[in-house]
């Protein structure tokens, strides 16, 4: 595990003793075993490792899209290992952004009404809606780009497009799985200097899954997972 | 932008899918006002029947006849029975060879009183008082004669194979002296009427003297079906009874011998929803697999279950209301200046009033939504029922 992280600060994620189990053609097979992590508030982390290692399991634990077989999963002080799949969904569009390889936008909306999409479910009113979506998109850069369908983008344009989705709805966390798998070099870099900006400037904390050694290097520290467990 | 605008955006996006889903529930809407347009058509007869006529006939069946003498006894005792007004005719059953595939229907009526005990029927008064006066002289509806090209004045000679004529040289032939219109739209304006006592002069000896049927106007429309009763009790000792029936069950009795024709239209009507249903269902399942990694997206950003069902659910009532729109809008100008217009000129006596019933049409569009709800049921369920992170893997 590389460190390089402020130990004093407030701990964001605690995740004791996760273990998670698949049952693959009446085989159990251990994807997760006893993980112990911490994850502090305001810091960007990645997680490497190679393919099977269980990374984008721990993701989607910590971001509440999956249950932990056994163990305790803490997200600013709350126990989310025990919530059912509703109270997960309704928490997870408080408090959690997704950003994915693949951006995920909705091809029949614009770049602001993708943006839009998180907070029809808050009871915000409809130009307040658009007046916060409008901003997320400014703060990543695309302005000039409101109008605009996925497909007038380009990959690097899309995936800032996710990011405003991400953080419009002012997540206390960011999870990102492999957000520059798909782009090329100097667009991974702009997204990954946003990323950056995100953790530094709004105090984001930013939990990323990359193959990517460039990218695990912006981050302030880099877990590597291997056989579902941690590598020292 | 709303859940509701997210979701019609969604059901139109493959536009090639969506035209040609829409196009087939158009198809599907419009065959079937068709069909129910023609059941409800042929049954208007039944439907818009006078409520103060009572039809008496032969207790067996309507084909057979009725001595002539049953209309005076039902006349001596009109006013106990509360009666205002009897008249009588027979089905002819003639054809005009100078146009042997035109179907009209052809009455002998008692001229002195027919057209006063129907008076759904309008003719000008010179003109009845013309036909009154020439024995073998008709009456034609409007329709029909514009169809046929019959002129007033005009000679027409038809055939019966019901009645033949007794003297073979002395075929049926019939002056015209002018046309009917109707006062109600369900009324077939393409009959033939003539003198019944023409009719008597033309049979052999053994078939004088015999109506078709009796049609009495009662004068309390509310004691309709006790008259009928009063009436078929003065010849429950006579050697042949009698049926009287209100009009509406009397046309109905008529219809009754289309039963399986009408039951095939409903059959077809039925069929034509499932085939709807199937080409919705398919097409919102092929929209939700096509959607996978999306649906796992808006799980994932926090939507519930049931708000994926509700989107799913969504798209198919954009789809149905969208098809079942289109489907009225072809449907209204092909029946009702097309087809409808064809068929009550040239079929009058099975389709008087081809047009769609507005209820009908409310109702198709109902059904097209409310199948594409139910074609959606199975698709947003799975969709709804979807791992998130399953749904998300198919992505990467």
């Amino acid at each position: 595990m590389t460190t390089n992280v402020d130990r004093t600060a407030e701990v964001l994620i605690r995740i004791r003793g996760v273990t998670k189990d698949y049952a693959r053609g009446g085989e159990v097979v251990k994807v997760l075993e006893a993980l112990d992590l911490d994850v502090n508030r305001g810091s960007f982390e990645a997680l490497m490792g190679p393919s099977g290692s269980g990374k984008t399991t721990l993701l989607n634990l910590i971001a509440g899209l999956d249950s932990p077989t056994s163990g305790t999963i803490e997200i600013d002080g709350q126990r989310i290992d025990r919530m059912g799949e509703g109270a997960l969904a309704k928490w997870r569009s408080n408090h959690v952004g997704f950003i994915f390889q693949s951006y995920n936008l909705m091809p029949v909306l614009t770049a602001v009404e993708n943006v839009e999409l998180p907070l029809l479910l808050t009871p915000v009113r409809a130009s307040e809606r658009r007046k916060r979506a409008e901003t997320a998109l400014r703060v990543v850069g695309l302005a000039d780009r409101m109008s605009h369908y996925p497909r007038q983008l380009s990959g690097g344009q899309e995936q800032r497009v996710a990011i405003a989705r991400a953080i419009v709805i002012d997540p206390v966390l960011l999870v990102a799985d492999e957000p520059t798998g798909d782009l090329d070099r100097q667009s991974a870099d702009d997204v990954l200097t946003l990323l950056d900006r995100l953790c530094k400037e709004m105090g984001k904390t930013i939990l990323m899954v990359t193959h990517d050694p460039a990218a695990a290097d912006r981050a302030s520290l880099t877990h590597h997972l291997d056989k579902g467990r941690f590598r020292a | 932008m709303t859940f509701v605008g997210f979701a019609a955006r969604n059901a139109l996006r493959n536009k090639f899918r969506t035209a040609l889903t829409v196009l087939g529930v158009a198809i599907a809407v419009v065959t079937f006002l068709l069909l129910r347009t023609a059941v409800a058509s042929w049954t208007q007869a039944a439907d818009f029947a006078a409520r103060d006529r009572l039809v008496t006939r032969h207790k067996v069946t309507f084909i057979m006849s009725l001595p002539l003498r049953y209309v005076d006894a039902v006349r001596s005792e009109a006013p106990r029975l509360g009666i205002k007004g009897v008249t009588w005719a027979s089905w002819f059953g003639g054809k005009d060879p100078a146009h042997d595939g035109e179907f009209f229907a052809t009455m002998a009526v008692d001229a002195p009183t027919y057209f006063e005990e129907v008076p759904e029927l309008v003719v000008a008064k010179d003109v009845l008082a013309a036909f009154k006066e020439d024995r073998s002289g008709a009456i034609v509806g409007d329709a029909l004669a514009a169809k046929l090209g019959w002129k007033v004045g005009q000679r027409v000679t038809l055939e019966s194979g019901i009645f033949p004529p007794e003297d073979p040289e002395k075929p049926w032939t019939f002056t015209v002296r002018g046309v009917y219109t109707a006062t109600a739209r369900n009324v077939d304006r393409s009959t033939f009427f003539f003198h019944w006592a023409y009719l008597n002069d033309g049979v052999a000896p053994v078939r004088k003297d015999q109506v078709g049927w009796l049609m009495s106007r009662v004068t309390d429309p509310a004691r309709t079906a006790d008259v009928g009763l009063a009436v078929d009790r003065l010849f429950d000792d006579k050697e042949i009874q009698t049926l009287s029936q209100d009009e509406r069950a009397f046309n109905q009795s008529f219809l009754a011998g289309f039963s399986a024709v009408l039951g095939a239209l409903d059959l077809v009507s039925v069929v034509i929803l499932a085939i709807m249903m199937l080409v919705l269902g398919n097409t919102i399942a092929m929209g939700v697999r096509e959607r996978t990694s999306e649906i796992a997206t808006m799980r994932a950003i926090g939507f519930l279950p049931k708000h994926i069902a509700l989107s799913v659910i969504g798209e198919a009532c954009v789809l149905g209301a969208i098809g079942g729109g289109f489907g009225l809008a072809i449907a209204y100008p092909f029946i009702e200046r097309g087809l409808g217009r064809f068929l009550e000129e040239n079929m009058g006596a099975f389709f008087p009033y081809f047009r769609i019933p507005t209820p009908m049409a409310f109702a198709a569009f109902g059904l097209a939504i409310a199948l594409a709800v139910l074609a959606s049921i199975l698709p947003a369920r799975s969709a709804a029922r979807m791992r998130v992170t399953e749904g998300l893997r198919r992505v990467a």
